[in-house]
């Protein structure tokens, strides 16, 4: 029986760039202790300005305007954490959030998943000019083009102040159902499923519609996971559509009640502003120690190529 | 799939359009046709001059700060075999926090009195505290020094598997020949990692077209004196400040067709490598 240590040797090293008949070497042992001390170098400069943002967001305020730096506050503020929720109501920007990233992720799988079967299954006249509209798309940021966008929506009547009902969140959800990464990630997902099932299918008289929520969904649930931990992450740091749709409601995600609350007069001391910063990331922090692994993967485009 | 074209439309298509449009229009809502006046009035405008140097400066900087550092830690990643798992979470952890935390975390740290944490750590290293966002030439390495931090770890893990990819029989006929880990290094490794080297590098010159939280944040709105002002930033405050709608639009123009240019070029490299390939492979044959 083959068991893990949790130290192992570096003769058991089988693979790799150096393996264990290098390790054999001194001079590639100093080597392999390089390895470890600059990634311990690099994952402290990872890790510190969050450690930073939680020690600073501590400090009362009267400590940052004495004249002495101390890293770790002398007197841990826990108090104030309180205090700066209920002043911000910062339970409304959390329950904002939760459902902005909830509608997101819906829009972003259902509607680029059905432009994208369509285009590489169905493949109707003109599909290869829709392809190539939505790499300009790919290419051109959503940002740059905000202003005419924004009067689209407000034509549509969802800019209006006394609208106060999530259906606000509407226009920036149907945004993410327009993602061009998304739509290619589909698309070059559904290009390699097996031709044959699609045809039996559709010879047993199934239609199009049917084919594709009872035999492709099924199968395409790898894909389906990569583009909703995107559009989760993606739309929890959303910020400039819904800064500006957002503006005149009490309908604001947690990152953009974060920039409001940095532009107010008078304006909030540092580590106040900081801990408001801290209670933004935390449930980042927390979905990544969650699903780590499957965000890992999908970060290094490994999950596209299962 | 009329729904989601229609919102492709909606959402992209119709906006890139009638922005197209408006570079040529005074305003979005008068619609008078201008000509080229709005590009004139732009490159007239030191502050565009300005944005237009600076997002070369940003490509140079990015390049020297945010380049190298997730192909070395993509190695490092590859090579390690103690807690390989734990120093992965860590060095990506910072990927997961939204920009405009980052933006406001790092700006507090690049503040200017003595007990922020850049001057804290200067003044106890026994330096002097220094205007570190408020210095005209600091500001876009420090910009760019934030970017790297939150996006190094993310590209280090595309490094990882490539780095992972390579196959380890290459590495053990080359030391079965006596070759050095140095040769190894050049003639294994090093081209393997030669696709993802070119393709990064232009993703990367093209997201760094796309600055604009940085230098509205921590500038702030592209300060100290224009010195971090982008172009998509420019852009923005054209439209939401000055209400010229026209001249933002004409800056967008700009910036798409720069975009446009670097797309090309990438495009025409990868022909030209892969072409490269054939050539080799038939001359070996």
């Amino acid at each position: 029986m083959k068991t893990r240590r949790i130290f192992p040797r570096l003769k058991d090293k089988r693979g790799g760039f150096l393996n264990f008949a290098d390790y054999r070497k001194a001079s590639n042992k100093v080597a392999y202790g390089f390895i470890v001390v600059f990634l311990l170098l690099f994952s402290f400069v990872a890790v510190f300005p969050i450690v930073f943002l939680f020690a600073s967001s501590m400090k009362s305020v009267s400590e940052i305007t004495g004249n002495t730096y101390t890293f770790w506050p002398q007197q841990w503020d826990f108090g104030k954490i309180g205090a700066l929720w209920s002043r911000f109501d910062f339970g409304r920007y959390y329950l904002n959030t939760l459902v902005y990233v909830a509608g997101a992720v819906v829009c972003a799988v259902l509607f680029n998943s059905l432009l994208a079967y369509a285009v590489a299954v169905v493949k109707p006249f003109g599909y290869k000019v829709i392809n190539v509209l939505v790499f300009l798309g790919y290419m051109v940021p959503t940002i740059l083009n905000i202003f005419p966008l924004l009067q689209e929506i407000r034509a549509f009547g969802f800019l209006d102040p006394d609208h106060q009902s999530y259906l606000t969140f509407l226009p920036l959800w149907l945004g993410f159902g327009a993602n061009a990464y998304y739509y290619m990630l589909f698309r070059d997902y559904f290009a390699r499923l097996p031709k044959s099932l699609v045809e039996a299918a559709s010879m047993d008289g199934a239609s199009q519609l049917r084919v594709f929520t009872r035999v492709v969904l099924p199968l395409s649930r790898p894909i389906i996971g990569i583009v909703a931990i995107f559009a989760m992450t993606a739309s929890y740091s959303d910020f400039l559509l819904p800064y500006c749709v957002l503006q005149s409601s009490n309908l604001q995600t947690v990152v953009v009640g974060i920039y409001n609350i940095s532009n107010i007069n008078p304006p909030l001391q540092m580590p106040d502003f900081l801990l408001l910063i801290l209670l933004s990331v935390i449930p980042q922090i927390v979905i990544f120690l969650i699903f780590q692994r499957q965000i890992m993967n999908v970060g290094a485009g490994k999950g596209s190529k299962e | 799939m009329i729904v989601p074209l229609a919102l492709f439309a909606f959402f992209v298509w119709v906006p890139m359009g009638r922005n197209f449009l408006l570079s040529f229009q005074n305003n979005y809502f008068d619609q008078e046709f201008v000509g080229l006046a709005n590009f004139a009035a732009i490159f007239a405008d030191k502050t565009f001059l300005k944005a237009l140097g600076n997002t070369f400066l940003y490509i140079l900087f990015s390049i020297l700060i945010g380049y190298l550092v997730p192909v070395f830690l993509g190695f490092l990643l590859s090579e390690v075999f103690h807690f390989a798992g734990i120093f992965r979470v860590l060095l990506y952890l910072p990927c997961m926090i939204s920009g405009i935390a980052v933006v406001f975390l790092f700006s507090t740290m690049y503040g200017d009195s003595s007990t922020d944490l850049f001057n804290a750590i200067a003044i106890a290293m026994g330096g002097e505290s220094h205007p570190w966002k408020g210095s005209t030439s600091l500001i876009i390495p420090l910009i760019v020094l934030a970017m790297t931090w939150r996006g190094a770890g993310s590209t280090a893990l595309i490094y990882l598997s490539s780095f992972q990819s390579v196959d380890d029989s290459m590495y053990e006929a080359a030391r079965m020949d006596g070759a050095s880990p140095w040769q190894r290094f050049i003639r294994i490794t090093a081209p393997s990692l030669k696709a993802t080297l070119i393709t990064l590098f232009v993703l990367q010159i093209i997201s760094v077209f796309q600055v604009f939280y940085e230098p509205l944040v921590i500038g702030p709105k592209g300060g100290p004196l224009d010195s971090s002002m982008s172009l998509l930033l420019l852009s923005y405050l054209y439209a939401f400040e000055d209400f010229e709608h026209g001249r933002s639009a004409a800056v967008a123009m700009v910036l798409v067709l720069i975009i446009a240019l670097f797309t090309l070029a990438y495009r025409l490299l990868l022909k030209v490598l892969s072409g490269e390939k054939i050539i080799k492979r038939r001359g070996k044959r």
